[in-house]
């Protein structure tokens, strides 16, 4: 792009001078512009916003973007992308969120250990063998047509 | 030997990582103090200012074919060409760095060489189960 070098992202600011005249590239105040901690991760002086996303902001403000919920020349968010109004959503929830975890753990853990304690320790109805018509199916197993079949008896009286 | 009135929604809501604090609930929102008037008027101005600029630009009756906005060649150049001049190799960075990105391939390396070795032993003493065999 054609902007130069002191309008384009640069280096951790340093000194309060350098601070100062990054707050002014970002159209922040001074007092609000907070970069992100030099660990050498990348960011460079870039202001570390608030994480909260734009489903947060005013939706009957007269935006310049309507769709982004943003004004031209506002700094935008390092995970802007992330957080517009079809992804990540961090409004606040009706339920405080530490509920609403006790509730799903409860719930899951309930149902993963009893699924696995019945998968251990399986319960049928007690079944007896199967009994078969014809003589225990002496023609269809091969016996012999001339001989008399074995008598089976399946009850007892 | 009741311990009081159990606490109310507002006073058991907890923000995080995932949700904020609404304003209702913020007590830095309720009465303001001058200074922080002060503020709100800063940024009101700093506000104002970007939207007189943009609102020049998008009513001049011979208009730029594209309104660029600083801030998104702002964003998208921090995000692409900033990162690498800005990078330095610290402990916590050389660690993160073997830990995503050497520790997947070896990991992922030995698991299949095993895995494979494990197969050829079984073919070769003959052991091995063929799956879905036609035979």
């Amino acid at each position: 792009s054609e902007m130069s070098k002191d309008l384009l992202p640069g280096p951790y600011p340093r000194t309060p001078e350098e601070r100062a005249a990054a707050a002014k590239k970002y159209n922040m105040r001074v007092e609000d512009y907070e970069p992100y901690p030099d660990d050498g991760f990348g960011y460079g002086d870039y202001p570390k916003l608030p994480d909260k996303s734009l489903h947060e902001r005013d939706p009957w403000y007269q935006w310049d973007q309507p769709d982004m919920r943003h004004n031209w020349g506002q700094p935008m968010h390092w995970d802007f992308d992330m957080y517009i109004r079809n992804r990540v959503d961090t409004s606040p929830t009706p339920v405080p969120w530490h509920i609403m975890r006790r509730h799903f753990l409860i719930f899951l853990s309930t149902m993963l250990i009893m699924f696995g304690l019945g998968g251990l320790y399986p319960s049928y109805r007690p079944v007896g063998p199967k009994q078969y018509p014809f003589n225990d199916l002496y023609l269809e197993r091969g016996g012999d047509p001339n001989k008399e079949p074995p008598v089976v008896t399946h009850y007892e009286i | 030997m009741a311990s009081g009135p159990p606490p109310s929604a507002a006073e058991r809501y907890r923000p995080n990582r995932f949700v904020s604090l609404p304003a209702e609930l913020d007590p830095a929102t309720y009465d303001t103090s001058p200074e922080k008037r002060r503020a709100e008027a800063e940024r009101l101005a700093i506000r104002a200012r970007l939207k007189r600029q943009y609102q020049l630009q998008l009513n001049n009756p011979n208009p730029p074919a594209v309104i660029e906005d600083p801030a998104l060649i702002r964003w998208a150049y921090a995000r692409t060409l900033n990162v690498y001049p800005t990078f330095r190799p610290t402990p916590k960075t050389s660690f993160l760095g073997l830990l995503f990105a050497l520790g997947p391939l070896l990991f992922w390396g030995t698991v299949f060489k095993l895995d494979r070795d494990h197969k050829e032993k079984l073919i070769q003493e003959g052991k091995y189960e063929r799956p879905f065999s036609v035979f």
